[in-house]
């Protein structure tokens, strides 16, 4: 790190702190995700003055295309994209003369990217900081990473990073193997995984819920918790990405990463700090006492679905097998159920639902912190009937917020009691906009803060728990069930949960 | 006479009014669910107004209207009558729970208190029993506070936070000292003239986060601050153009060297000195600027050397209004232009931005104190 003066005009807490100057370069620059996510979250950064005065974007990909024509694609782009519109064209107009654009449709063409990043870096005063973006299919990303190291891209002074998109890897042995090829020219503190829930302010409210409070931490655990179920519901089918998601399914797409992370934020004991190492560590931690699911348990833990066709909001839907670039006899999972065990002081014993799928009823990603019932019931029967469990839940989209049910007494002569809610929502309370997570993570990395990043154990871990079931999945131990589109899963899903007396949320 | 229309019905005393209060929530609350709504009652703050003309009550009640989607409060309006010598000492009540036309209702109450006649000892006690419990008490003086007044004391002995507007002020210079030393309660004293630099002084400060134009920072030989006056040029208001300064002068550890001089068509010209020793030419200049309100500031200029470099930081509102051009040029060349949204902030966004933070802004009691060593 080289030592560069304090500016003093930065101190107050109006005044957000804006990264280093720095050349972002984006591979994968024509792809869907670069005008779908990053150029407007780098648009609307620029309008929200959280970029630093000296900055560029060099844009590259296999095609060949000039400068010009590629801000006008992100022009269009942006303007279609962005979470704030119309877009402002002045802005723009700036924003747009740092954008530049290298082909790099074969190895010697990365030479051409590294001139140009130099002329860049030395015309802005970058002082060699570079953010290298890997926004192009997986299979992309080791010959890239092994093209960053062999031409010498990364910068002679300042930092360089590396930003990985998911998927990262295919399993244990495919992620070790891509973690290979990035340690040959990253170091592990100078690689940003994405996982793009991380970003998402809701998410990151589970810690400040958790910590900042200290009503929340003492019930915490297996005396108080009755279970907990996390849900990751989407209406969606595959849409346009048949090709990719019959290879991986929900199970790599959604459970491996997001559904793990959310079960690490909320199982995690409390960090010393909240820094990028002490949330990490606790984070590994958790996923580390995650009970293997053996394949000779996914009989009894775990329910794969695939959805049939059915209706969603009304409109009739094709079946998983039925959409466009599916194979008709695909044993792809749309639709996964688990019951895992955190085998810890904190948690032993007390059960962990995940569930995700596409074609569900709605879309909903939530969190129930189920509480165990009254010890003792001091009231009558019929008085307490409207009673039920204290449930805190976490919403983390749409509509965030937060939502505690309890019993009340019904104010009339005599006692009856009823369930009611206390509801907290994000939007009512603050009603600003949250800034998109694409927003967040890429300042995040552009200011060298890890935190809300997947660090290689956390994602080793994952994957260690996810490879066996798929292993015991594809021997047959567990038959694909289907369920009709705009339904709440398969029948395997409600019997998962009621051998053990509970039952689904209706989120 | 007071318009019920806008201010609703008035109640006798406060426990009528606090009745009055409730039952106009369950209504409320009853005509949502007929719409399939619900309506939460949430509060998050008492916001006191304090205001002598009936017209300054009005504009600040919707303004808080405005944003009681963003922080649902109680509302708490005072007007201060004393134009009637000799009247009896009276208070009068009125309130209403507004209904929001929005995709998400909330409840926000809103209390008109009118104290008429010598008020001055009393107006506390009428407040005092109409705050939420446990939530903080925003207190917003509009116009210029009093100098040594007993109704100010007491109402900003009760508030968290004490919200002014140095643009409103007759006379800035001597208004803001009378402010600095209100700090004697341990009330947090916002400006909201001081939040419409916020973007100003992130543009300024961005400059000097490149590494390679930050030793600039403390080579600076010059400045010059625009600021808007009206067509006539004739009332100058420079209180947003010294807090700029102000801002600058505590942050760099600039130091005066002479008083605030008057220069030509009403600008201030002046000298300051560097923490080493060298001068620094001060010029604060009015000027007729459209769609700006008077004493908003309209552009900077820096001068700074480094070595045998010389620079320039320039930030100048673009003619639309809407945006500004943040220029660096480094020995004579543009190294970086950059168009930056900075949209003119209107009263609702300034309060808005008040509300949401909720502890005294040291950064602005520094800028206010160098400011008062030039005065």
């Amino acid at each position: 790190m080289t030592v560069t003066l304090q500016n003093p005009l930065r101190e107050g807490l109006r005044l957000a702190r804006t990264p280093e100057p720095a050349c972002l370069v984006i591979f994968g620059a024509s792809g869907d995700l670069t005008a779908r996510k990053l150029m407007p979250a780098l648009y609307n950064l620029a309008l929200q003055h959280l970029l630093p005065a000296s900055f560029a974007v060099i844009g590259s990909a296999r095609r060949r295309m000039t400068a010009d024509a590629f801000r006008t694609e992100l022009h269009d782009a942006v303007a279609e994209y962005s979470r704030t519109r119309p877009i402002n064209e002045e802005v723009w107009a700036t924003f747009a003369r740092s954008i530049d654009y290298v082909a790099t449709p074969d190895d010697r063409s990365y030479d051409d990217l590294r001139q140009v990043l130099a002329r860049t870096d030395a015309e802005i005063g970058a002082n060699g900081n570079r953010l290298f973006y890997l926004a192009t299919p997986p299979a992309a990303y080791e010959p890239i990473i092994r093209a960053i190291g062999a031409h010498g891209l990364r910068g002679e002074s300042g930092w360089s990073r590396v930003v990985v998109e998911k998927p990262y890897g295919y399993d244990l042995q495919s992620a070790m193997q891509l973690t290979s090829v990035v340690q040959e020219v990253f170091r592990e503190d100078e690689v940003f995984r994405i996982d793009h829930y991380l970003g998402k302010e809701t998410v990151q409210n589970i810690l400040v819920l958790r910590f900042a409070n200290s009503i929340f931490e003492p019930i915490w655990t297996r005396q108080y918790v009755d279970h907990v179920q996390i849900t990751a519901a989407e209406s969606l089918g595959i849409e346009e990405r048949a090709g990719y998601y019959d290879s991986v399914g929900a199970m790599r797409d959604i459970v491996q990463n997001h559904l793990l992370q959310l079960l690490a934020l909320v199982g995690m004991e409390p960090p010393a700090a909240f820094d990028d190492r002490s949330v990490r560590d606790e984070k590994v931690k958790v996923l580390r006492a995650l009970r293997q699911i053996a394949p000779d348990d996914v009989g009894s833990l775990t329910v794969r679905g695939q959805y049939g066709p059915g209706f969603i909001e009304g409109e009739r839907v094709v079946g998983y097998r039925e959409e466009h670039g599916v194979a008709p006899d695909s044993q792809t999972e749309t639709y996964v159920a688990l019951k895992c065990f955190i085998d810890n002081w904190r948690w032993e014993g007390t059960p962990f639902y995940i569930r995700t799928g596409k074609r569900l009823p709605k879309r909903s990603t939530e969190i129930a912190i189920r509480f165990r019932v009254a010890p003792h019931r001091i009231f009558t029967r019929e008085a307490s009937e409207g009673v039920d469990a204290n449930e805190l839940v976490i919403r983390i989209q749409p509509d965030e917020g937060i939502s505690l049910t309890f019993g009340a007494k019904v104010p009339v002569q005599g006692l009856r009691i009823r369930s009611v809610n206390m509801d907290f929502g994000y939007g009512e309370s603050f009603m600003v906009d949250a800034p998109d997570s694409y927003e967040t993570l890429i300042l995040d990395a552009l200011r060298g803060d890890a935190t809300l990043f997947t660090r290689r154990d956390e994602v080793e871990q994952q994957w260690a728990f996810v490879d066996p079931i798929l292993a015991g999945w594809h021997a047959g131990l567990q038959k694909l069930a289907s369920y009709a589109a705009g339904t709440w899963g398969p029948e395997q899903a409600d019997e998962l949960i009621a051998r053990d007396g509970r039952s689904w949320r209706r989120p | 006479m007071i318009d019920e229309a806008f201010w609703g019905a008035q109640a006798t005393s406060i426990d009528a009014l606090e009745r009055e209060l409730a039952r106009l929530r369950r209504a409320a609350v009853a005509h949502a669910r007929e719409r399939g709504q619900t309506l939460a009652r949430a509060s998050v703050l008492n916001l006191v107004v304090y205001s002598e003309r009936e017209v300054h009550a009005r504009r600040a009640a919707r303004a808080v209207a405005d944003l009681a989607l963003r922080h649902p409060s109680r509302a708490i309006v005072l007007l201060g009558d004393r134009d009637r010598d000799g009247v009896v000492a009276s208070v009068q009540l009125h309130c209403h729970v507004p209904q929001s036309d929005g995709a998400k209702p909330v409840l926000y109450e809103q209390i008109l208190a009118r104290v008429r006649g010598d008020f001055d000892e009393r107006v506390a006690s009428v407040v005092i029993p109409l705050l939420v419990p446990d939530l903080p008490v925003f207190l917003w003086w509009t116009g210029t506070p009093p100098s040594d007044a007993r109704h100010l004391d007491d109402l900003v002995t009760l508030a968290d936070r004490f919200i002014i507007d140095s643009a409103d002020f007759a006379r800035a210079d001597r208004t803001l000292p009378e402010i600095a030393r209100l700090a004697r309660h341990r009330v947090a004293i916002t400006d909201l003239n001081w939040a419409r630099l916020t973007h100003w002084r992130e543009l300024i400060a961005q400059f000097f986060d490149v590494p390679a134009w930050r030793p600039f920072l403390d080579g600076i030989g010059g400045i010059r601050v625009g600021f808007a006056v009206d067509m006539d040029g004739r009332d100058i208001h420079p209180s947003q153009a010294l807090l700029l300064l102000g801002w600058l002068a505590s942050r760099l550890g600039w130091r005066p060297v002479e008083a605030l001089a008057p220069s030509e068509a009403g600008g201030l010209l002046f000298r300051m000195s560097r923490g080493d020793g060298a001068p620094i030419m001060v010029r604060l200049r009015p000027r007729f600027e459209r769609g700006l309100d008077a004493g908003d500031v309209s552009g900077i200029r820096v001068q700074a050397t480094h070595g045998r470099d010389t620079a320039e930081f320039v930030i100048k509102r673009a003619p639309d209004e809407r945006h500004a051009t943040a220029t660096a040029i480094i020995g004579g060349v543009v190294r970086s232009e950059r168009v930056m949204p900075l949209p003119a902030l209107g009263i609702r966004e300034l309060l808005g931005e008040e509300l949401a933070i909720a502890r005294n802004d040291h950064v602005y009691e520094v800028a206010l104190a160098a400011l008062m060593a030039l005065a």
